[in-house]
């Protein structure tokens, strides 16, 4: 852009060069005398030039010393010296002008890059009035706009997240009261037929009720971004079997290395495979496997894959998307589960949380397999360990 | 019979759990803010107190640390949030244990077990390791010829670890073996009760010297 607008002002400046001299030979001297002698003056030049270029014919008695001749030398050297000045001159005063056009050009490009990288707050400083201003200014305005509608949008997400978290917290206290007295209705012995029946309704429902709240209230922490990881150097196998174990899960396969060893917070590890584990069991197909390994990954000392398989159906191929949305169906007609609707969105979470991630697919063989790719050894500064020198002497 | 004392502002859940500890076997003295709470300590003997963090007035954390100050009795928080901040604030202040609400009767009762849980005594003469001695008979610790007073959680960390000094327990086996905590135990209890100890029997803290930090691992007794 710059080079074109610099190549026109040099063109411009030829041509009116040569207009000008065409002038001078061919117009100027049918008019010469009848100029007024000022403007005679300017046209054909100062005398202190015309001594310059022009050397006296040598004085031959009996002729006017009126001839003179051009120093050949001196001459060439004078116009090439003023040619390159010009042009010099020319391409600096191009340049200049090129500047003053091109510079607010390039601020609304660099802002535009900066908004497009996500940058709303970027504005430009408008300058002068012209159609360039204008420019600026209803782009200052855009992007104003934009800033706006969309800390509108955040404030009202965030008070959404709040307000469900918050709620999740009231219905603590009470559940609170209901759980501690949920054991006593069922097998009283004054509760007979439907009034049995309704305490036992009443019971697992109080405590389906406590799974969601306590599931609402972590997804909370994460998107309040509170949730932290305390790790420790964690035995893989004995998480998955304590998870099972714990859980009452007894028909679950497992194939996880002896001594394989990564650095996780094992509570979250724990929720990651209680709630994959849990969602096979729910909606794959018996039998449901857990296997665990090391993997080379990228730099670093690897990754842990654990993946879940299930031998059902598999995921329809639209869900495989949303499996980790929050309360989502693959199925709409089917009946609640007895899940929260939270647990795989909290097993994703909680891989985030600890650099990894999980996957969702189909194996060729038919059933869902989930997989967890966690780092083997995750970032000390995070760590609840306290970091104090080994002693001597171990 | 076990008295637990209770302290919880919010009526329905006093009510609630006052009702299943008093079915699990406990005698219950409910309190409804941190003053009752200190007034009922100072009165009575409790074995146990099941202290809410969320209180008006004088909070949870306050009243852990004035009960801390003159008694050793066991203290189980109720954190109503389940928040890290509730958790490290409690143990901070010298909790021994927290649960977070909604709490199963049958889990607070599996805690309120463990924290009390007397070590039994053993005929074995005292031990003497340094300027620390040690009396599994009498289950009391003596620093410099004068005994110091710990909390049944305290003593039983102390314990478990001396009695196998140079041996590196990790967090996970502490939490099982003083705590009673299934295989998901937080270690930040075991980091918490070590710091108290250490407050109590070592001269320098930054430098232990009984109780020593194995780092990766957990923490051995010596050697001294």
């Amino acid at each position: 852009m710059r080079t074109r607008l610099i190549i026109a002002f040099i063109v411009v400046a030829l041509l009116s060069a040569l207009a000008s001299a065409w002038f001078i030979n061919l117009i100027l001297p049918y008019y010469y005398s009848s100029l007024p002698a000022w403007l005679s003056g300017v046209i054909s030049g100062p005398r202190q030039l015309m001594h310059l270029l022009y050397t006296q014919s040598p004085r031959v008695p009996g002729h006017a010393p009126m001839m003179r001749y051009p120093a050949p030398a001196t001459v060439i050297t004078f116009f090439l010296s003023a040619a390159a000045v010009l042009l010099a001159a020319i391409a600096g005063m191009a340049f200049a002008a090129s500047r003053r056009v091109l510079l607010p050009v390039r601020r609304l490009a660099r802002a535009a890059h900066r908004m497009s990288g996500g940058d709303l707050s970027v504005r430009v400083e408008p300058s002068g009035r012209d159609e360039l201003a204008q420019l600026v200014t209803s782009f200052n305005t855009m992007a104003s706009t934009l800033e706006d509608k969309v800390a509108e949008l955040q404030r009202m997400e965030t008070r959404a997240r709040q307000f469900a978290g918050d709620v999740s917290h009231e219905l603590r206290t009470p559940l609170t009261a209901m759980t501690a007295v949920a054991d006593i209705l069922p097998g009283h012995p004054g509760l007979t037929g439907d009034a049995a029946a309704a305490a036992r309704l009443v019971r697992q429902e109080i405590l389906h009720l406590n799974r969601l709240v306590e599931d609402l209230i972590e997804i909370s922490r994460f998107d309040a971004g509170t949730a932290q990881l305390v790790t420790d150097d964690t035995d893989v196998a004995t998480a998955v079997t304590g998870c099972l174990r714990a859980r009452g899960w007894t028909d679950v396969s497992t194939d996880v290395p002896a001594g394989l060893i990564a650095r996780l917070d094992r509570r979250r590890f724990d929720v990651i495979i209680a709630n994959l584990v849990g969602n096979a069991l729910r909606h794959g197909g018996p039998p449901v496997t857990v296997t665990a390994r090391a993997e080379p990954h990228g730099r670093g000392s690897g990754q842990l894959a654990l993946e879940v398989r299930d031998h059902g159906t598999g995921l329809p191929e639209a869900a495989i998307a949303h499996v980790f949305d929050r309360f989502f169906k693959a199925d709409t007609a089917r009946a609640r589960s007895e899940g929260s609707g939270l647990g795989l969105a909290i097993a994703w979470e909680n891989a985030q949380l600890h650099g990894g991630h999980i996957e969702a697919g189909n194996q060729p063989a038919g059933g869902a397999v989930f997989t967890a790719s966690l780092p083997l050894n995750g970032d000390p500064a995070i760590t609840g360990t306290v970091p104090q020198p080994v002693p001597a002497g171990l | 019979m076990t008295t637990v004392l209770l302290v919880e502002d919010d009526p329905a859940a006093r009510q609630g759990l006052e009702m299943a500890l008093r079915r699990l076997g406990y005698q219950v003295r409910p309190a409804e803010t941190g003053e009752a709470a200190l007034e009922g300590i100072g009165q009575d003997a409790v074995d146990v107190v099941v202290l809410d963090v969320m209180l008006p007035g004088v909070d949870g954390f306050e009243v852990c640390r004035r009960v801390r100050r003159g008694s050793d009795v066991p203290v189980i928080m109720l954190t109503a949030r389940g928040d890290d901040f509730d958790i490290v604030g409690g143990l901070e202040a010298g909790a021994d244990d927290y649960v977070v609400k909604p709490v199963e009767p049958r889990v607070l009762d599996a805690r309120i077990r463990a924290v009390l849980r007397r070590l039994a005594k053993a005929g074995s003469p005292a031990e003497t390791h340094g300027e620390l001695v040690i009396d599994r008979g009498s289950l009391t610790v003596a620093l410099r010829g004068q005994e110091i007073s710990l909390t049944p959680t305290e003593l039983r960390l102390l314990l478990v670890l001396s009695g196998s000094p140079r041996q590196v327990f990790s967090r996970q086996q502490l939490l099982d073996l003083v705590w009673e905590h299934d295989y998901l135990g937080d270690s930040r209890l075991v980091d918490a009760c070590v710091q108290r100890l250490r407050a109590k029997i070592e001269t320098d803290t930054s430098e232990p010297r009984y109780i020593q930090t194995v780092r990766g691992f957990g923490y051995r007794f010596g050697p001294v």
